[in-house]
This record gives C-alpha cells, sequence and structure tokens, in this order.
C-alpha cells in the first residue's frame, strides 16, 4: 500500500497556500475538527474547524473554508475564512476577499482585500500612544509653564529678598 | 571494547565479501570488536546489559531499519553508545543519521560524533522509527490541551521520530512524512468515503506535540516498530535525549 519514501522530498507537494510547506509546523486539515485552547510555537495552517482559543508567536493562516470560533492571537496572520472571535496580531494582519471575521481586530499593520467583512472595532496600535503622547506632552508642558512661572516667582522673590538684606 | 550485533540477514551468501571488507576496514581503524549474530526471539536488552557488565563501551548495529529498530526499542534504556552500520536494501534512518550505506559507515564509526537523541514512548516501550496506527475511529488528546477528532470518525495516525513515511493522496500524488529535528510529530489523516475500488482522503494533518493520548471505544491496531498489538488507548510521550549515538556530519537534524 505504501512505498518506501525518500527523506529529501518535502511533505506537501501540492499545497497551494500561502505559506511553503518547510516552513508550516503544524496544519490542521480539512474535516479535521479541533477542540481546546491550540497554541504552537511555529506557524499555523487552518483548513478545518478550530473550537477554541489559537494562538502563535508566529505566522498563522486560516484558509478558505476553515473556521475558528474563539479569539486568535498570532504574530502574523493571513486569513481567508471565517474567525468568530477577537483576532489579535502583533505585527501584519491580511485578510483576502473570503475573509470574514465577527469580533474585534488589532493590529499594526492591516491590508484588506476587496471583499473581506469585519463585523467590529479595528484599533491599530500604531495609532494609539500618539494621541496618549499628545495629551500627556500638552499636560506636561502645561505643567513645566507652570514650574517655570513658579520658578521665575521664586527668583523674584529671591532677588527681592537678597535685595532687603543687602 | 566495541560490540557488533549482526542481523540474521547478513548470514547470506550475497552480503559475504561486503561483510569480510568492513571488517577490514574496522581492523585498519583499531575499532574491531566481539561480533554477535542476533538470532529471531533474542532480547537485544538482555545481551547489552551482559556485554555493558563485561566492559563494552560502544554497541554497534549492523543491518537495515528494522534491525535498528527492533534493538534500539527494547535496549533504548541501556546506558552505552550506540552506532549503526547500514547494509543492504531499506536504510532510510541511515540517511537521516547522516551514515552513508556500506563500507562507507565504518569512517563516520571511527570519528564518534556524538548525538543525544529523542526517542518515542508508548505502553511502556520506547519506538525509534515510527508509529502507525491505521484507519480506526480514534480521537486524540493533546499534551491534555486540546482535542482533534474527525467528521468521518475513521482516522489514520502516524507519528514519525526518525524513519520517513510516504502517504498516497486522492490523485496519485504523494505526501512524504519527513523526519523533523528530533522532535515528535503526528500526522494525521481522515478517510473522506469508502469508493468502489478505492478509499478517498482528505489532506493530513500535522501537530508537533510531547505527550498525546489516543483512545477508541474499540480496539485499534498500533504498529511501532515493526511490531503490532491491539489496544483501546494509548499514551505517546517524547523521551528526550535518550539514547547516544554516533551520527555523521551531514545528518538531518
Amino acid at each position: 500500500m505504501f512505498q518506501r519514501p525518500s527523506p529529501n522530498i518535502a511533505l506537501s507537494q501540492q499545497d497551494n497556500s500561502h505559506v511553503s510547506p518547510d516552513e508550516v509546523e503544524t496544519v490542521v486539515g480539512p474535516s479535521v475538527h479541533v477542540e481546546g485552547d491550540f497554541s504552537s510555537e511555529g506557524n499555523i495552517l487552518v483548513k478545518g474547524m478550530v473550537s477554541g482559543n489559537v494562538q502563535t508567536s508566529r505566522l498563522l493562516t486560516v484558509e478558505s473554508g476553515a473556521k475558528i470560533t474563539a479569539n486568535v492571537k498570532a504574530g502574523n496572520a493571513v486569513i481567508s475564512g471565517e474567525i468568530k472571535g477577537n483576532v489579535r496580531v502583533s505585527d501584519r494582519l491580511e485578510l483576502t476577499e473570503t475573509a470574514r471575521i465577527s469580533g474585534d481586530i488589532s493590529c499594526v499593520i492591516l491590508a484588506v482585500e476587496p471583499g473581506a467583512l469585519i463585523v467590529g472595532k479595528v484599533s491599530m496600535e500604531g495609532m494609539t500612544p500618539e494621541k496618549k503622547r499628545t495629551t500627556k506632552s500638552r499636560r506636561r508642558l502645561t505643567k513645566l509653564v507652570d514650574d517655570t512661572d513658579d520658578d521665575t516667582n521664586m527668583e523674584d522673590e529671591f532677588s527681592e529678598e537678597d535685595s532687603i538684606d543687602a | 571494547m566495541y560490540i557488533y550485533l549482526y542481523d540474521n540477514f547478513l548470514r547470506q551468501k550475497k552480503y559475504e565479501s561486503q561483510m569480510k571488507a568492513i571488517e577490514n576496514r574496522l581492523t585498519d581503524f583499531g575499532i574491531a570488536g566481539k561480533i554477535l549474530r542476533l538470532q529471531r526471539f533474542a532480547n537485544p536488552e538482555v545481551i547489552i546489559e551482559d556485554e555493558i557488565k563485561r566492559g563494552a563501551t560502544a554497541v554497534i548495529i549492523v543491518g537495515n531499519d528494522a534491525t535498528f529498530g527492533h534493538i534500539l526499542s527494547r535496549a533504548a534504556r541501556c546506558d552505552v553508545i550506540f552506532g549503526f552500520l547500514p547494509i543492504g536494501q531499506q536504510n532510510d534512518i541511515a540517511n537521516v543519521l547522516g551514515i552513508p550505506v556500506g563500507e562507507d559507515a565504518c569512517d563516520v564509526l571511527s570519528k564518534r560524533r556524538k548525538v543525544f537523541l529523542d526517542v518515542g514512548w508508548f505502553n511502556n516501550r520506547y519506538f525509534v522509527s515510527q508509529l502507525h496506527i491505521p484507519f480506526s475511529p480514534i480521537t486524540i488528546e493533546y499534551d491534555e490541551k486540546f482535542r482533534v477528532s474527525s467528521q468521518s470518525g475513521l482516522m489514520e495516525l502516524v507519528v514519525c521520530n526518525l524513519q520517513p513515511f510516504i502517504w498516497r493522496g486522492n490523485k496519485g500524488d504523494e505526501f512524504v512524512v519527513h523526519p523533523q529535528d528530533g522532535k515528535l510529530e503526528a500526522f494525521i489523516r481522515p478517510m473522506k468515503k469508502v469508493g468502489l475500488f478505492r478509499k478517498q482522503y482528505e489532506d493530513p494533518s500535522v501537530f508537533p506535540f510531547e505527550e498525546m493520548v489516543v483512545k477508541s471505544t474499540t480496539p485499534f491496531e498500533v504498529e511501532a516498530d515493526g511490531k503490532q498489538s491491539k489496544e483501546t488507548k494509548i499514551t505517546i510521550r517524547l523521551a528526550k535525549s535518550r539514547i547516544n549515538m554516533i551520527v555523521g556530519k551531514d545528518r538531518k537534524f
């Protein structure tokens, strides 16, 4: 039934996914159902169904027809399937035309192809610190101005006192 | 002192000249030692333990993949350096270990480049090359975190450690399950449907793991290093750095 193999051939020769087969470490095949929290240190390729949190520090690829029902956390992500849950990507998130996401998205770089559906809040981490900085810097500026005013007043007072002593 | 464990098939006349050439080469390198011929029902663990007591420092397996699996699955807990001299057909493990087949393997042995290898462990027994469960109604639980099941119910499972394995797809395409960097990897393929002339399969799934539990309500067949048994529940674990092995420079991990 099985032939003798040669170890130099790659795992899958006819894989049409975005990632080359050698880079993929975990593959959830079609018609396979994974229940529970699913985490990996390497790349994850999802072609089937996952009911539970998915977590990786590297690339997550969700193929068309695949479904994830829980929160997703990844370093980079290419989504072509359906996700019902929040998606948190620390770098680049790519949504293809078949992507369907029902949940909040947070990422640094977002690429969306026409046809992708998002129901939820999108927050880009690159924008939030600037707002905080502006408000903080304004506060700091006002404080500094107040401090300098106080200092000048103090200096004036000292000079007055010195002049009185003299 | 070196101990050479010869497989029984090396008695055949066609290997006679090759064996003589190898023995001469080993003598030239100064690593010739005691030769023991394995019989069909001999327990390699007992033989190796006896030889360790008599002062053996290295045990060299002489044969093919089957010999390698047969000896190491039983003798993995022996505290000795293992080596491998691949001879004849069916030598895929040698390629992974970077050991050339035949006389050139003596050069690798003489250099004594040692690496600790991980092995698989299931139901009180080690497996070195691979574990195979043919299509059965099984569910798999990984590292007590998540459970994998198939919609059709029937799944085939292969856990590869050192020996590569090949799967044939529906369109005649081949999926080669090749060994990685010493960690255990489980390859699962669900069955789509049973056709009139052949079965149709889904694309395989791959999960690296350290511990997995395979369960079924009905007994399923398990084949590990060529030995078959029937089980209803098995726990497969990774035994890290269990075997101290002499390997070649061109090893694949």
